[in-house]
């Protein structure tokens, strides 16, 4: 019995104290990113740009001559501890010396990465994140914004729906937008913005993540028969069953999807069906055809490994990967924090649309490197219709009137 | 379980979490766990008490640690009240929450009263979210951001300072599973149990159905709000991601592993599910598929839970090494 007791004792003191987590052979980099519940898909598509960007490092010979051993970590659901205890073992335990996070919680991300120095990478885009940077700069100055603010981005989404070359038949928007702080985000600012230049919002509706049923609010949206619809839920679900039960007695609507266009369900569910559909992507790539030569080069890499196109955050999240490796490169130490990170905010980093530079508030800020990219479903594929800023239009695609609207 | 033996297991319990700061002081990773551990051995046991004891099918546990988390950090960040007092008004708020959802579940028997409750669970997110919750101080959709720490004496408790706020946990810990102990073994643990078996029979003896269920949603729900307000101080950030499936699935698996009813059984269960959700976390999708594989396995083979087994088992050894003994 005595024996039983101290192996219990041993075997519980070997448990807590895992493994160790240094090893000087290689870098390690940390990744937390949600890989179960609600937000598992855009999870995964933060992880197809992180781990290509770490294939690619470690076949070009890896960073200061040693490879990079991806440590991951499941935030689930963004549960406060759950997004403390990621930071304490990536950082603390496994001694990462970056971390790439892409959307990672609205501000508790900030506080526990904000308590160690390595460079944390996070799409959190909305409001609550950036004022708790703002709280205490010096002190989360290791935190980088790799996209802009919902209220920014909804900035963006209104030049871009005012500049759309068509006549609308009215001045009457409704929004549907999510209960949570981005999609409150986007609906305030777009509302806002519209009714300043005379539009009415006829109807703005928030809804819970998990709303499959529309019967009621399209029965409303039909009685107004609004201009345009706009609707911001970032998950695919919810929009997909939208656009079902609304083609069935469509209004003379442009349909709006922000965001919520890019998840990769979307597309590949509606395919030709979501024809006409227009939204966006913060720090995105344009496509069919990308701006150049070597972001071609990377798309269609991209498409051959994953067999579909590039979604929201694989790009960014690849590209603020090889900003830190670029900085590591510079000062030679991976973890000199304090020099990567001036690196990091300074110097920037020559990517693939040019060279990115972190602004105000450590936030990549839409910029000709990073674009907001404004899309339109066409022949079932995303197609830029406009990049911003400044606003301006992308190659020669056209702008189709959706088949929905009755001239 | 007999008194004796459950104060052995609670006090080398708490004895061995006493001195793990001791090794694993300066490690934030395992002293996270090992403050999680504490917060829901608490939780997981009002949840037991209420449910394995008194027999009342509640499913708002983890709804009365939000309201209890959300009560403190309203009361600290938008009436600033000292954090200290503030986290003993959510503890009685919550308390006088659990009454109310305790009224009209004492008219109600086995499922309706987990329907209520969930009702409860399920209510609350939209709650906070909407205007009414802005209007309190809830934060809206964004949830509130800046809970300040407990200081007390000079010394600050929180997240940043990881050792003290362990210590506070502790205590706060022992005096709570003192509480439930000699709750679960007084006569209130009796007609709990009697209530539980049969009501008609319990109230031929005198024991009122009405003021003992009220009394231990009361208990329960001001002790699980007085953890929750003290997690809210903890992390120093609240959303409505803490009313999540996953929180709730994670607080059943306490349940299951420890033995419903099995007291102290479910403080293990606390120790065995969070550090086995936190080792699995870098896991990703194989962490929710093991900790359903095992609450599977559980509850096939070992209904009465992972504890009584392994004790019942000791038991028999030791008497049979005895009856040895004699015989020879």
């Amino acid at each position: 019995m005595k024996k039983t007791g101290f192996l219990a004792v041993v075997c519980a003191i070997v448990m807590l104290s895992g493994v160790s987590g240094y090893s000087a052979d290689t870098i390690k980099v940390g990744v937390p990113l949600a890989e179960t519940g609600a937000y598992a898909g855009s999870g995964d598509n933060y992880w197809k740009g992180i781990d290509m960007a770490i294939n690619e490092i470690n076949k070009g010979g890896g960073l200061l001559g040693k490879q990079l051993e991806v440590v991951r970590f499941d935030s689930q659901e963004f549960a406060p501890e759950v997004v403390m205890q990621g930071a304490n073992y990536l950082c603390g335990k496994m001694k990462v010396a970056s971390v790439h996070a892409g959307w990672a919680g609205w501000g508790q991300d900030i506080r526990a990465y904000g308590k160690y120095d390595a460079p944390f990478f996070c799409d959190d885009g909305a409001m609550p994140a950036v004022d708790v940077y703002k709280s205490n700069p010096e002190k989360y100055s290791n935190t980088y914004f790799i996209t802009d603010t919902g209220g920014d981005q909804a900035n963006s989404m209104f030049s871009m729906l005012t500049a759309l070359p068509y006549e609308y038949p009215n001045k009457k928007i409704v929004i549907i937008n999510t209960d949570d702080a981005w999609g409150m985000e986007v609906g305030d600012t777009l509302s806002k913005r519209f009714k300043k230049i005379g539009w009415k919002v006829a109807k703005r509706e928030t809804v819970p993540y998990g709303t499959n049923e529309w019967g009621p609010i399209l029965t409303k949206i039909r009685r107004i028969n609004p201009a345009i619809i706009h609707i911001e839920i970032p998950s695919s679900q919810e929009v997909i069953t939208f656009f079902r039960q609304f083609i069935k007695q469509p209004t003379n609507s442009i349909l709006s999807y922000g965001w919520s266009i890019t998840p990769l369900e979307v597309l590949t569910t509606l395919g030709k069906d979501a024809d006409g559909i227009v939204g966006e992507m913060p720090a995105g790539m344009p496509a069919p055809k990308a701006p150049n030569s070597k972001s071609q080069a990377w798309v269609d890499q991209y498409m051959s490994i994953y067999k579909h196109p590039v979604p929201a955050g694989s790009w960014i999240a690849y590209t603020s990967v090889m900003a830190w490796a670029d900085a590591v490169k510079a000062v030679g130490d991976e973890y000199d924090f304090k020099a990567v990170n001036k690196h990091l905010k300074e110097a920037g980093y020559e990517g693939l649309q040019g060279r990115i530079k972190f602004g105000e508030n450590n936030t990549l800020h839409a910029q000709p490197a990073a674009p907001i990219v404004h899309y339109q479903v066409q022949d079932g594929k995303l197609v830029a219709l406009f990049t911003d800023p400044p606003l301006k239009p992308y190659g020669d695609y056209k702008f189709q009137v959706p088949r929905w609207i009755k001239k | 379980m007999s008194l004796k033996r459950m104060v052995v297991i609670l006090v080398g319990f708490y004895c061995l979490m006493g001195v793990m700061p001791l090794f694993f002081g300066g490690t934030d990773y395992i002293m996270n766990i090992l403050i999680m551990i504490l917060i829901w051995a608490v939780v997981a046991s009002c949840w037991d008490v209420i449910m394995g004891f008194a027999g009342i099918f509640s499913f708002g546990q983890v709804a009365f640690y939000v309201v209890g988390a959300y009560a403190s950090a309203i009361l600290s960040v938008s009436l600033h009240v000292p954090p200290v007092y503030a986290i003993l008004l959510a503890a009685v708020i919550t308390g006088l929450f659990g009454v109310l959802v305790g009224l009209p579940c004492l008219k109600l028997a086995g499922p309706y009263v987990a329907l209520v409750t969930f009702a409860v669970h399920m209510t609350l997110v939209p709650f906070l979210r909407g205007p009414m919750g802005r209007a309190i101080g809830s934060g809206g959709a964004q949830g509130i951001l800046t809970v300040p720490p407990v200081s007390l004496f000079g010394m600050t408790f929180s997240s940043e300072h990881l050792v003290p706020f362990f210590y506070l946990t502790l205590f706060l810990t022992i005096i709570c599973t003192i509480i439930l102990v000699l709750v679960i073994k007084s006569y209130w643990g009796t007609a709990f149990l009697a209530l539980k078996d049969s009501e008609n029979f319990a109230a031929s003896l005198g024991i009122s159905a009405f003021k003992y269920k009220l009394m231990v949603f009361g208990l329960t729900s001001f002790i699980t709000g007085l953890f929750g307000a003290l997690y809210a101080h903890y992390v120093g950030m609240l959303s409505t991601r803490m009313l999540s499936m996953d929180v709730f699935t994670i607080l059943m698996i306490m349940i299951v592993i420890g033995g419903i009813g099995k007291y102290p059984g479910v403080v293990v269960g606390a120790v065995i599910t969070v550090t086995l959700n936190q080792f699995l976390a870098p896991m990703g999708m194989y962490r929710p598929l093991i900790m359903g594989a095992i609450v599977v396995v559980l509850v096939l083979f070992l209904r009465d839970g992972l504890v009584n087994p392994i004790i019942r088992l000791i038991s028999s050894r030791q008497k049979a090494g005895r009856t040895g003994e004699y015989l020879s």
